[in-house]
């Protein structure tokens, strides 16, 4: 093809998107093996339609922006929808938690297996697999039109025992909901591998929570579910708490505590030892039912849950007991 | 139950070597002794490796290492004083194996290492089993689950040895 199909990009982007400024027309990607160098107005060709690429993908952490090459923000040109395009990238990383550090494989398999498994499945991102030019396996997923669960919780303008009675129970509700759609993965024998407050969304039109971003895999043998249950108990920590209750906002006194509290070592998480887990201390309207759950992830604890049905059996009840 | 009926339950490491000489010193020369070395294949995660042949080589790697292993504690047995008569191996392949042997008629899921060696345990009637432990703490047991401990949970109508 002359010029890397640079003629047929400024034919489609004039066709399809005319207000796309033409100095910025890129190249025809066909072969998505080289990420790094796909960019700013290239266009991919996949699967019969044309994919305009807008920018790299970046997660936030840690105050900075942390820039994800082999993810691409496009516009589908065909359709003028918005899609999140994420290419072939394997990596090995060390993942810490607390004291642990645990391999993590991505998987884009991984993820294209899951997001079969869950067409359709609204509780989910959506997307569809589809190979390039080298076979390269290209996931294109439909962008999630919400916001963080995390930060829809912290957004909400009440103190903490408002929020608790008010808000809460619907927040718990579809958190159970969550729940029971990652049982529905495990069931499937599937993980979803990285389950953070970050990567439950809520939809901004219906409300709905949705999980995105599969394609972290581990070797966890005996307790294959083990992170997964880990992810839900910190979740459920943080949306009964309205956000993290630390050694550092206690003694800075940020929590809004009614309480006046005593804590040990054993309050706290079993993982994180900073993080109190025993929120009955700082809130005493919390019911034990509902703290009793959350001591399950404290280092107190001597029981833990081996599946998220033997979570979801102690937590269905609470939502009962706060209606 | 017939408490010298023994099943090991090996998996490579040096705990299951502690706990096979732990079996040899217990029983030499002890009438009646029968012990079975349980090998649990476990394959790592397909997902893990970004090719067949990748996953493919380490599956086999690990195949081998596992049989060295069997030998190996068998030897040992034999070198403490058991008879190599008393001593029977069993290595229960796993389901997702990259190999044509994937159809056994019993393979390991993968997803319970405890509760595939409490299957064995309690359909051939064992008096004894013994495990190996590294020693964990909470937070690993809570991440990572812990064999033995599900062993000492859920076995019934046995003895179990732990050997850390």
């Amino acid at each position: 093809m002359s010029e890397d199909g640079r003629a047929v990009v400024r034919e489609l982007l004039r066709h399809y998107a005319p207000h796309f400024p033409s100095r910025h027309s890129g190249r025809l990607i066909e072969d998505t093996s080289e990420f790094m160098e796909i960019g700013y107005g290239d266009v991919m060709a996949l699967a019969g339609k044309h994919y305009l690429v807008i920018r790299d993908e970046a997660e936030r952490r840690f105050g900075m922006e942390d820039p994800k090459f082999w993810v691409k923000r496009c516009t589908e040109l065909e359709s003028g929808e918005r899609k999140i395009i994420k290419l072939v990238f394997y990596e090995t990383f060390p993942l810490r938690i607390g004291d642990f550090e645990i391999y993590c494989h991505r998987s884009p398999d991984k993820e294209a297996r899951i997001l079969n498994l869950v067409r359709d499945d609204l509780r989910f991102m959506q997307g569809q697999t589809v190979r390039d030019s080298k076979d390269n396996n290209v996931r294109i997923l439909d962008v999630v039109h919400g916001k963080r669960l995390d930060t829809v919780v912290e957004d909400i303008d009440a103190d903490h025992e408002h929020y608790f009675h008010h808000f809460f129970p619907s927040i718990l509700e579809k958190f159970i909901g969550s729940c029971e759609s990652i049982a529905f993965l495990h069931a499937h024998g599937e993980k979803h591998g990285d389950i953070r407050r970050d990567h439950l969304w809520v939809e901004y039109q219906t409300g709905a929570y949705r999980w995105i971003d599969f394609d972290y895999a581990f070797d966890f043998h005996e307790n294959p579910f083990g992170l997964d249950i880990f992810g839900l108990g910190n979740i459920l920590l943080f949306v009964t708490g309205k956000g993290e209750h630390t050694t550092h906002t206690l003694k800075t006194g940020g929590n809004g505590q009614t309480g006046s509290p005593a804590l040990t070592p054993d309050d706290f998480s079993l993982m994180f030892p900073h993080r109190l887990s025993n929120l009955k201390k700082l809130f005493p309207y919390i019911p034990t039912e509902l703290n009793n759950v959350l001591l399950h992830f404290s280092a107190g604890s001597y029981v833990f849950y081996d599946t998220v049905g033997e979570f979801l059996d102690e937590l269905r009840p609470c939502l009962q007991a706060l209606r | 139950m017939d408490f010298k009926k023994i099943l090991i339950a090996v998996d490579g490491s040096e705990n299951a070597s502690r706990a096979v000489s732990y079996v040899g010193d217990m029983m030499a020369g002890a009438p009646g002794v029968q012990i079975m070395l349980l090998c649990i294949e476990r394959f790592p995660d397909r997902d893990l490796f970004p090719d067949e042949a990748s996953w493919k080589t380490r599956c086999t790697e690990h195949r081998d290492e596992l049989h060295r292993f069997l030998l190996q504690a068998r030897t040992l047995l034999v070198t403490k004083g058991i008879a190599d008569t008393a001593i029977s191996e069993r290595y229960v392949v796993s389901c997702s194996s990259p190999f044509a042997d994937r159809s056994a008629t019993r393979c390991s899921f993968g997803t319970s290492i405890a509760q595939e060696i409490l299957a064995v345990l309690k359909e051939e009637e064992f008096g004894t089993v013994v495990v190996g432990r590294r020693g964990v703490s909470k937070a690993e047991e809570f991440l990572f689950g812990s064999v033995s401990n599900k062993i000492i949970h859920h076995a019934k109508n046995c003895t179990v040895w732990v050997v850390a």
